[in-house]
């Protein structure tokens, strides 16, 4: 692989496949991307509602804490001992007062403080730590964190924009359509692992004609065809994209049928799953909205959830789950959110067919670092699209991409 | 109340029944598994102990496991694969009218022309009545340890 120039093609429309394949670009992205000046989604509110409260996340490579203090305010922490760098925390999530290294017991408060070390004044006399040894300087390494509307997000650079410029107007629109204050219900996670590069999956949901081809359970009930009114937007970096789409356009001009079935020679035969309630201002029934770099927030009709992406080297990434309905759900509609939730996830009636298709992508680019694939579907350009059929959302994040990296 | 020991080994008959058509592949036979009034849940141990209700995958009537054999059968897109189920002892408490059991698993899966693995490991707790004079699933839930399911998963389990 090393005899392979890692240069990019000329123009929007082809995208090199080295890119999903290379160990030396993946490191490259780790510093630039993940470590780098971007905000990375790691988790909800309502999943450490208390103080004290903590769940274990990443951030590329790296094991991150992320733990509500007892001022209510959320710390990103790096679950790596200040001392010798053990790793602090192995439980998922849990709750406690204080961090405490089982080690050499090291002990943080919940903002990664260092509160104590053993032995500090030595024992009869003898040992301890230096006299100029400072506490303050040997906490835990922290990140900066923002908090919108329920969505924790943080970074690990000084040179990180502030959120809402990061995202852009049009983007925080979608984004507040969705979290738009309301507490949230936290409904369960699911995990899987795709052997397959991290990027394909945000192509995944930045492709907005596959659904059309490869979900065939989409199609046959019209959640999301590419007849669909829809559009394809950017923000000005085409790093983070908002698809959106309207289901049976002419139902939801009946204001009154705001609970729908589908076409009777289609129907399942427990309509259930698809009982759909319209719940948010607007036409859209399903709007995904890939958020650079690391989460996928979706809502295609009333499941609501985030997908955080957590790259494992080049050939694969996990992808994290969080379903999520509202606090003020009633107990139908949270049971109408968890029935709807089979389309998705590891084994989801939609989702499972993208699990399979992009390891087999993975698959057949693996041998060919020195291949290209094809992206002008709906022309060359990189403008928002008012319809579904184009690549357009891929060809612009590949521009956002190559300025980042440098290529 | 106590359980004979034909009822014991009717309900593990069930259990070895249901584990048998999933790794044929007969798909057909898995919701005449169920009870008319059923409910089937996958759930990852995390969610099941911590009290959230997310399933991976989660039937609540008959059409509902109807609706999903046919779209495992006719429309999800996967590759060719072998299941084997390995199940645990039995666990059976509860009465003669509704028995109570539990029973580990693994399942192996094996993709073409690639390793043997562990899709999932986990338990089945299971609530299983008489209906039309044949043992049936009232409540089928699989409870997940795997943290990260390699993929997806395909079929039943």
């Amino acid at each position: 692989m090393s005899e392979t120039p890692l240069t990019w093609p000329e123009g929007n429309d082809r995208v090199p496949y080295w890119i999903y394949t290379d160990q030396e670009n993946y490191e490259r992205e780790l510093e630039k991307i993940f470590y780098g000046p971007v905000w990375n989604y790691v988790g909800l509110e309502c999943e450490i509602p208390n103080a004290g409260d903590f769940k274990r996340t990443q951030i590329g490579d790296q094991s991150i804490i992320v733990v509500r203090d007892a001022e209510g305010g959320i710390n990103a922490l790096v679950n790596r001992c200040a001392h010798r760098g053990v790793k602090l925390c192995e439980q998922d999530k849990g709750s406690f007062n204080e961090i405490m290294c089982p080690y050499h017991q090291w002990t943080y408060d919940l903002k990664g403080n260092l509160l104590g070390v053993p032995f500090y004044r030595g024992v009869k006399g003898n040992g301890g730590m230096p006299e100029d040894f400072s506490m303050a300087d040997n906490g835990l390494d922290k990140l900066k964190v923002h908090v919108r509307n329920g969505g924790i997000f943080a970074t690990m650079s000084d040179e990180t924009p502030p959120f809402e410029t990061y995202m852009g107007e049009r983007i925080l629109g979608y984004y507040d359509r969705e979290l738009d204050g309301r507490s949230l219900k936290l409904l369960g996670h699911s995990r899987q692992r795709i052997g397959a590069n991290w990027k394909l999956m945000l192509e995944n949901i930045k492709d907005t004609h596959h659904a059309s081809l490869l979900h065939v359970f989409f199609v046959t009930f019209g959640l999301f065809r590419v007849d669909n009114d829809s559009r394809v937007e950017m923000d000005d970096t085409g790093l983070h994209t908002a698809l959106s789409s309207i289901r049976g356009k002419q139902e939801l001009n009946d204001g009154t049928a705001q609970m729908r079935s589908f076409d009777s020679d289609l129907a399942l035969s427990d309509p259930n799953l698809l009982d759909v309630v319209r719940e948010f201002e607007g036409d859209q029934t399903v709007v995904m909205q890939t958020l650079w770099p690391n989460v996928i927030l979706q809502q295609q009709s009333n499941t609501l959830a985030t997908r955080q992406i957590v790259p494992k080297g080049p050939n694969a990434f996990e992808l994290h789950w969080t379903f999520f309905g509202y606090e003020d759900d009633d107990e139908e509609m949270t049971t109408r959110r968890l029935r709807q939730a089979n389309l998705m996830g590891p084994a989801g009636l939609v989702s499972l067919d993208d699990g399979q298709i992009l390891e087999r992508t993975q698959e057949g680019i693996l041998a060919h670092p020195d291949e290209q694939g094809v992206v002008e579907l709906g022309g060359r350009d990189t403008d928002d699209a008012d319809h579904m059929v184009t690549e357009v959302a891929l060809r612009a994040f590949y521009k956002g991409y190559r300025n980042v990296m440098g290529l | 109340m106590t359980i004979s020991p034909e009822q014991r080994s009717a309900v593990e008959d069930l259990i070895n029944a249901y584990a048998l058509a999933i790794d044929d592949n007969d798909l057909e036979s898995w919701p005449g598994f169920f009870a008319s009034d059923c409910l089937y849940k996958i759930i990852a141990k995390e969610n099941f102990d911590s009290g959230l209700p997310l399933g991976l995958l989660l039937c609540d009537s008959q059409g509902m496991l109807q609706d999903r054999m046919e779209a495992f059968s006719k429309l999800n897109v996967f590759g060719p694969r072998s299941w084997r189920h390995m199940l645990g002892a039995v666990h059976v408490t509860g009465s003669e009218d509704e028995t109570i059991t539990r029973t580990n698993f693994i399942i192996f899966e094996t993709l073409a022309g690639k390793d043997t693995h562990i899709l999932c490991a986990g338990e089945y707790r299971d609530i299983i009545i008489r209906e039309d004079d044949a043992l049936k699933f009232r409540e089928r839930l699989c409870v997940y340890d795997t943290t990260i399911i390699p993929n997806s998963i395909v079929r039943p389990i």
